[in-house]
C-alpha cells in the first residue's frame, strides 16, 4: 500500500492518470461525432430512396397505369428488407402493401412522417424462418407520404429499428475501444513511471551516499542520452566541481597554515629582538623596521589569498565590461620596460592593437603584473646571455592570446602544471621573495574569463600563454 | 587643518587622532554613524575620514547624504572591503579617495594633506611652477631654467601629479593610481624606477633638487 501511494504521488502517475481522463474524454466526443454524422447521412441516404421510389412509382402509375402500380408496389412489398408500403384510395383505407396499421393522419395528409408501428411481415430474416407464425415486430418508421393523380394514396417508406442498431453497435465498439484506451494507458503509464522510478531511486541512492561523505561517488550515466542522462552529466559536473572546491579549500588550509605562520614566527621575533633589554636603539629601530616590513608581505599575501579565493567564487559583482585589452598589456608592459631594463632584461612586446575584450580591467592588470614580475624573476638565462622577455598580444580569430615568454631555465616538465597550484614555490626560487600565489592569481583571472592558462617550453625558458575566447 | 574622523574602532581611532595632531592636525573623532553625521553636517571640515562599516549608520550612506545637501567636503573612505567594485561603490556613493585596511599610516596622511589640497582652485590651474621647473598643461611643455626637458607621455602626467600636489607626499600607491590607473600593489619597485628616471631628468646637473624622496613614505617635489 505504501509502495502504492508512493507511486500515486509521482508525477508520472499523475500525468498518465490526467491523460487516460483526456483519452477517455476525446474518445467520447469522437465516437459521438462519428456516430452523429453517420445517423445523419444514413436518414439522408434513406430519405433520398423514399424519395426516388416515390418517383418511380409515381412515373409506372403515369405511364403504364394504376395496375401496374398496384403490381410493382405488391412485388416490393413481399421482398426482404427495410421498405415500407402502403397504397390506400381516397379515403386512405388499406388496399396494398406490407404495412397495414399506418395511422389515418399519415395517410390523408402528405408530408414526411415517423411513427410507431407494428409490422406483420417483418425484416427479412425472421420470413426464412419456416413452420412458425411472422413474429409481430415493434418497427419506427420514417415515411413519405402522397397523394397520386387519381387520388389514390401512397406512403413509401423505412423501418429505421436497423438504424437504432447500428447506433448500439457504435455504442458497444465505443465502449471496447475506452476499456481498451484505459487497460493500455494503464500499462503503459505503469511501465513508464517504473522506469522512471527507477532512475530516481538510482540519482536518490547516489545522493544519500554522497551525504553521508563519499564524496567521489557519482549517478550512473546510461547511454540513452535522455533528460535523465543530461541531469545525471549535470550532477555529476557539479559533484567533481565541489570536490574540486573543497580540495582546494583543504589546500588552502594546509598551505596557510605553513605559509602564514613562518612569516607570523618571524614576526614574532622580530618583535622580541626589539623588546630585549639589551637592545641598543638602532637595533629596536631595524626591529621595527623589519616587523613593518614583515607585516606588509603578510598583507599581502593576505589579499592575494582574497583575491584568489573571490576569483575562484567566481565573476565579481562588478561584472565584467567591454575593455580594450591591448591597452592594458602595452600598459604593464611600459610599467615593467624600465625596472627589468635596470635588472638587464630586455622587454620585446608585439602587440595586435584595438583587441577588445568582456574583462575585468584590474584583474587582467593584476595578472598582467604578476606575469611580467615573475619573468623578471626568472629571465637569467644559465649560459650568461642577457635576459629578455618577450610580450605577446594576438587576436587569433576566436581567441586572444596573450603571452609573455623569457629566456631563463624553465621549469621542468613535472612541475609545470604544479606550479599553478597556491604557494607551491619551486627549490630554485625559495629563495626569491614572492609569495607564490602569483600564478595561482593568473589561473583563476584565466578562469573566470572563461579562458586558459598554461605554461609552456620556450626553448629556453617559460612561455606563460593566458588565451581567452573572443566573443 | 580640520579634520572629521568617523571609525568605531577605538583603539584605532585614538592612534589616528594622536597620529594626525603630531602632524599638525586638529582631529575630532565620532565613535558611530549618527554621531559622525550630526558632527559632519554640523561643522565645517577640511576634510572626513569615515569608514564604511560603523554602527547605527554605514559610512557610504553619511556620505550620500553629505552630497546630497551639496556638501563638498573631501572624503576619504576607509574599508575593509577592497575588492574593485567595493572601491567603485564607494567612490559612487560620493568619496573622494579609498584605502584600504590595513593601511600604513604615512598613506593616510598623505592622501589626507592631497585631499584637503583639492577643495581649494589650484585643481583647475593651466602651468604649475616649483622653483625653476614649469610645467604647462596645454602645451605639454616642461622646462627648468628655461631649458627645455623631452618627457615622454608617462612621465609627463607623473610629473603633472607630483607638481599638482607640490609640497606633499604623494605615496607609490597614489601614484600608480593617478598616473596609471590601476589599483593593484606591485610587489617590485616599479614606481621607484621610474621616478629615478624622472629625476635624472629635471634634477640632473642642476645645484638643487627638486625630487625628493620621503624615507617611508614616497615622493614630494619641493624648492
Amino acid at each position: 500500500m505504501n509502495r502504492f501511494a508512493q507511486v500515486w504521488r509521482t508525477s508520472t502517475v499523475r500525468l498518465t492518470a490526467t491523460f487516460i481522463a483526456i483519452f477517455i474524454v476525446f474518445a467520447i466526443l469522437l465516437m459521438a461525432f462519428i456516430g452523429w454524422q453517420s445517423s445523419v447521412q444514413i436518414q439522408r441516404q434513406q430519405t433520398d430512396d423514399i424519395d426516388r421510389e416515390i418517383r418511380q412509382f409515381q412515373r409506372i402509375e403515369t405511364n403504364q397505369g394504376i395496375r401496374a402500380l398496384a403490381f410493382a408496389v405488391n412485388r416490393l412489398s413481399s421482398q426482404p428488407g427495410p421498405g415500407i408500403y402502403f397504397l390506400g384510395d381516397a379515403a386512405g383505407l388499406y388496399l396494398l402493401g406490407n404495412v397495414t396499421d399506418v395511422p389515418a393522419e399519415v395517410v390523408i395528409n402528405p408530408g414526411v412522417y415517423s411513427f410507431d408501428y407494428e409490422r406483420p411481415n417483418p425484416l427479412g430474416d425472421d420470413v426464412v424462418e419456416e413452420g412458425r407464425p411472422p413474429r409481430q415486430r415493434e418497427g419506427i418508421a420514417v415515411v413519405r407520404s402522397i397523394e397520386l393523380d387519381n387520388g389514390m394514396r401512397l406512403v413509401v417508406g423505412r423501418d429505421v429499428v436497423e438504424r437504432r442498431g447500428y447506433s448500439a453497435i457504435i455504442l458497444q465498439s465505443f465502449m471496447v475501444g475506452v476499456v481498451g484506451i484505459v487497460l493500455f494507458s494503464l500499462i503503459a503509464g505503469g511501465i513508464t513511471a517504473r522506469r522512471v522510478l527507477r532512475r530516481i531511486d538510482t540519482i536518490q541512492q547516489t545522493s544519500t551516499k554522497i551525504m553521508s561523505g563519499n564524496l567521489s561517488e557519482r549517478v550512473p550515466v546510461t547511454r540513452r542520452n535522455d533528460e535523465f542522462d543530461a541531469l545525471a552529466t549535470n550532477l555529476n559536473a557539479m559533484l567533481d566541481r565541489i570536490e574540486q572546491l573543497l580540495q582546494g579549500l583543504k589546500e588552502v588550509t594546509d598551505n596557510v597554515a605553513h605559509d602564514l605562520k613562518t612569516p607570523l614566527t618571524r614576526l614574532r621575533n622580530q618583535a622580541e629582538a626589539a623588546l630585549r633589554d639589551t637592545a641598543s636603539v638602532e637595533t629596536r629601530e631595524q626591529a621595527l623596521e623589519n616587523v613593518i616590513a614583515e607585516s606588509d608581505r603578510l598583507i599581502q599575501t593576505f589579499n592575494a589569498l582574497l583575491m584568489i579565493a573571490r576569483v575562484e567564487a567566481g565573476a565579481p559583482s562588478g561584472a565584467l565590461s567591454e575593455i580594450n585589452i591591448s591597452e592594458i598589456v602595452a600598459d604593464v608592459a611600459e610599467l615593467y620596460g624600465p625596472v627589468a631594463e635596470d635588472e638587464g632584461i630586455a622587454v620585446e612586446t608585439r602587440i595586435a592593437e584595438g583587441v577588445t575584450l568582456k574583462a575585468n580591467r584590474e584583474l587582467i592588470g593584476q595578472a598582467m603584473v604578476n606575469l611580467l614580475e615573475n619573468a623578471m624573476k626568472y629571465a637569467r638565462p644559465e649560459d650568461g646571455k642577457s635576459g629578455r622577455i618577450d610580450v605577446s598580444l594576438s587576436n587569433e580569430g576566436d581567441r586572444v592570446c596573450i603571452s609573455v615568454a623569457d629566456n631563463g631555465p624553465g621549469i621542468p616538465d613535472a612541475d609545470r602544471k604544479r606550479v599553478l597550484e597556491r604557494f607551491v614555490r619551486l627549490e630554485k626560487s625559495r629563495s626569491e621573495p614572492g609569495s607564490g600565489l602569483g600564478l595561482s592569481l593568473v589561473n583563476a583571472v584565466a578562469r573566470l574569463h572563461g579562458g586558459t592558462f598554461r605554461i609552456e617550453d620556450n626553448a629556453p625558458g617559460v612561455r606563460a600563454v593566458l588565451e581567452f575566447p573572443a566573443r | 587643518m580640520k579634520i572629521l574622523l568617523i571609525e568605531d574602532d577605538r583603539e584605532a581611532a585614538s592612534y589616528l587622532v594622536q597620529a594626525l595632531d603630531e602632524a599638525g592636525h586638529v582631529t575630532h573623532h565620532a565613535a558611530d554613524g549618527e554621531t559622525g553625521y550630526a558632527m559632519a553636517s554640523g561643522m565645517d571640515y577640511d576634510v572626513l575620514i569615515v569608514d564604511r562599516m560603523l554602527p547605527r549608520r554605514d559610512g557610504l550612506s553619511i556620505v550620500e547624504s553629505l552630497r546630497a545637501e551639496d556638501d563638498k567636503t573631501p572624503v576619504l573612505i576607509l574599508s575593509a572591503l577592497g575588492e574593485v567594485d567595493d572601491r567603485v561603490t564607494g567612490l559612487r556613493a560620493g568619496g573622494d579617495d579609498y584605502l584600504t585596511k590595513p593601511y600604513a599610516f604615512t598613506e593616510l596622511l598623505a592622501r589626507v594633506e592631497v585631499l584637503a589640497r583639492r577643495s581649494s582652485p589650484a585643481e583647475a590651474a593651466t602651468s604649475y611652477t616649483v622653483g625653476g621647473l614649469s610645467l604647462d598643461r596645454l602645451s605639454r611643455k616642461v622646462e627648468r631654467d628655461g631649458e627645455n626637458i623631452l618627457l615622454q607621455p608617462r612621465e609627463f602626467r607623473l610629473l603633472e601629479y607630483l607638481m599638482k600636489n607640490a609640497g606633499k607626499v604623494v605615496t607609490r600607491t597614489m601614484l600608480l593610481e593617478n598616473v596609471w590607473d590601476y589599483h593593484f600593489d606591485p610587489q617590485t619597485n616599479v614606481i621607484d624606477v621610474h621616478m629615478s628616471r624622472l629625476r635624472s631628468k629635471i634634477d640632473k646637473g642642476h645645484a638643487n633638487p627638486l625630487l625628493h624622496t620621503v624615507r617611508g613614505a614616497g615622493y614630494m617635489i619641493r624648492e
